[in-house]
């Protein structure tokens, strides 16, 4: 299998300290408004804004029990092209859910809206502009939000999400490592960028193919600026236990950056691995071990 | 003639009033030796200006052709590379979605329920407009070989090959998307339906009709492709579609790639092309 090399620069720490010390600088400003409409007997819903890097105001959706609390927070992050859905199902099942939509996403695109395909290789040659780095902070700064829920338990905090959303679990641990009780990453995305675009013709690591067409003397250059972005560069940092599954005929993510990626992992961790499957990661399978391994460490009863 | 053909004559007569006049611009980036990518806009019902990656092989063809009708969401991927490489392609963006959301941008949650009360106001009439308008754009370009053109897609796949009996394949895979009325406790985006007769319990029996009008299995009699349909579990609205449709029924493994290289299998059969898989660690 090939093995999957990223560059990790020296001040990749520095970096991101950097990145959220900035980023605390900008009041959070969070609001909750109550969306009668989408909210049922059992479960009220919340639209939900905060302010975030460059003082872009991110938006997602708030599903709790009506049940008295306190909740556990479960942070659900989203795939690439897909829009956060109001996570009724996880409040029924005990846990204050809240569905970030990161900046360029629908409702958290002004004024940063690089579109899709674009996203990926917005920027993508300079680390300290690259849309990633608010897109990052974003699910970060969601926690942040999630946390100023009185009925929210700030010692239970779980992360989940699938390909982007592997992704995010992966990234929102390491930079919250005192505040991130467990994560489930499925088939997760940006580890091993350029390897991954080597790897596979889909979309979206196919943005960094048809950007090297347009740029072909950008390749080194971009390999450089991604170093601060890849999630196998933040895997050591994580310190909760990691559920990891992946598909290994995945064209989306290629199998080898889910491998490197748990690898560089030093926390407890479980990789679950689904013969045939792909960008699905085994989830018909998997999502009973998920749903277990969260409540087991959140706290919830199944 | 029934309501049900007077609506969806109605659709066609207002669209046959508007020239697509289509715009094609080359996308370098999406151009290899072995293709030419293009993206292409066009008038559809409203007036309004809809949105489509085009992919054409290179070489003097004619290509058999596949129309990818819109996922539900605001973003459609361009179509695979492996695609690209055997078919002329083209995926569009309905109104609403992103590439094709001026003037009118489309909400999640709440485009399924935009309009609903009132057949001749609810999105989907246009919506399902754009996808016909695509059919004839792909139809008509001279690089297509209009014996060897499939749709694949969710129920708008079906209604546009009902309503355009332009195609040699129909491909159907997705959740019913206008069957989610029938199932109260699923979740979104069908759970919409729920959300809004919850807020206007008054709009019930108008909600019923409106989805009548665009129920899959009501159009499949008018559907002349050979059919396929991905069907997870037994009975339910796609075993009743797929027997509506005389498809060949396909029951998901849910091996993804498996399910994803068997679909592939097929659509490369009815369109003579060979198979391909997404995976191959050829790739390069």
């Amino acid at each position: 299998m090939t093995q999957v090399n990223v560059y990790r620069p020296d001040d990749f720490d520095d970096f991101w300290d950097s990145t959220l010390k900035q980023v605390a600088k900008v009041p959070l400003r969070p609001s909750f408004e109550y969306v009668e409409e989408r909210s049922t007997d059992d479960v009220a819903v919340y639209d939900v804004h905060y302010d975030s890097w460059a003082g872009v105001r991110i938006s997602g959706w708030y599903a709790v029990p009506r049940a008295a609390g306190p909740h556990p927070a479960l942070m659900l992050v989203p795939g690439y092209i897909s829009e956060p859905v109001i996570p009724r199902s996880w409040a029924k099942k005990g846990y204050a859910a809240f569905a970030v939509a990161p900046r360029g996403k629908l409702r958290s695109n002004q004024p940063y809206n690089p579109g899709y395909p674009g996203l990926l290789v917005d920027n993508i040659v300079d680390p300290n502009t690259y849309g990633y780095r608010g897109f990052y902070v974003d699910a970060v700064r969601a926690v942040d939000a999630v946390l100023t829920r009185p009925e929210v338990d700030p010692a239970r905090v779980g992360l989940h999400g699938s390909s982007q959303g592997g992704a995010l679990t992966i990234t929102t641990a390491a930079l919250m490592p005192d505040v991130v009780t467990c994560g489930a990453a499925g088939a997760p995305y940006l580890c091993g960028f350029m390897e991954s675009a080597r790897l596979t013709h889909s979309y979206p690591y196919e943005e960094i193919n048809e950007y090297l067409r347009d740029h072909p003397d950008h390749e080194q250059r971009v390999a450089q600026s991604v170093g601060y972005y890849d999630g196998i560069n933040f895997a050591p940092n994580i310190e909760a236990p990691m559920l990891v599954y992946i598909g290994l005929e995945d064209d989306v993510c290629p199998p080898e950056t889910g491998f490197a990626v748990h690898d560089a992992m030093k926390c407890e961790k479980e990789l679950l691995t689904y013969e045939r499957c792909g960008h699905d990661a085994g989830n018909h399978w998997a999502m009973e071990k998920v749903e277990a391994f969260l409540a087991g460490h959140l706290g919830v009863a199944q | 003639m029934s309501a049900f053909e007077g609506y969806w004559d109605a659709v066609d007569a207002e669209l046959a009033q508007l020239p697509p006049q289509p715009v094609r611009d080359l996308v370098p980036r999406r151009c290899t030796a072995d293709f030419t990518g293009y993206e292409v806009r066009l008038t559809s019902l409203g007036p309004y200006r809809i949105f489509g990656y085009l992919s054409v092989p290179t070489g003097p063809g004619p290509y058999p052709a596949v129309l990818t009708t819109p996922r539900y969401g605001s973003v459609n991927n361009p179509p695979h590379y492996n695609d690209r490489l055997r078919y002329v392609t083209l995926v569009i963006a309905h109104r609403g979605q992103r590439t094709a959301d001026s003037s009118y941008a489309a909400a999640y949650p709440g485009l399924l329920t935009d309009g609903i009360a009132d057949p001749d106001r609810y999105v989907y009439r246009g919506i399902v407009a754009d996808c016909l308008r695509a059919a004839e754009y792909l139809t008509a370009l001279p690089e297509v070989d209009t014996s060897r053109v499939a749709v694949a897609g969710d129920d708008l796949a079906v209604l546009t090959a009902a309503r355009r009996p332009l195609f040699a394949a129909l491909q159907v895979a997705g959740a019913p998307l206008f069957r989610g009325a029938d199932q109260p406790d699923a979740d979104y985006p069908a759970a919409e339906f729920g959300d809004h007769l919850r807020a206007h319990p008054q709009d019930a029996d108008a909600v019923r009709r409106t989805l009548a009008l665009f129920d899959p299995e009501r159009h499949a009699p008018a559907v002349t492709a050979a059919a396929r349909v991905e069907i997870p579990g037994e009975g339910g609205p796609l075993s009743a579609l797929a027997e509506a449709l005389d498809a060949q029924r396909y029951a998901p493994t849910h091996h993804g790639q498996a399910d994803n290289d068997a679909a592939d299998a097929w659509l490369a059969g009815r369109l003579g092309a060979a198979a391909m898989s997404r995976f191959s660690r050829m790739a390069g």
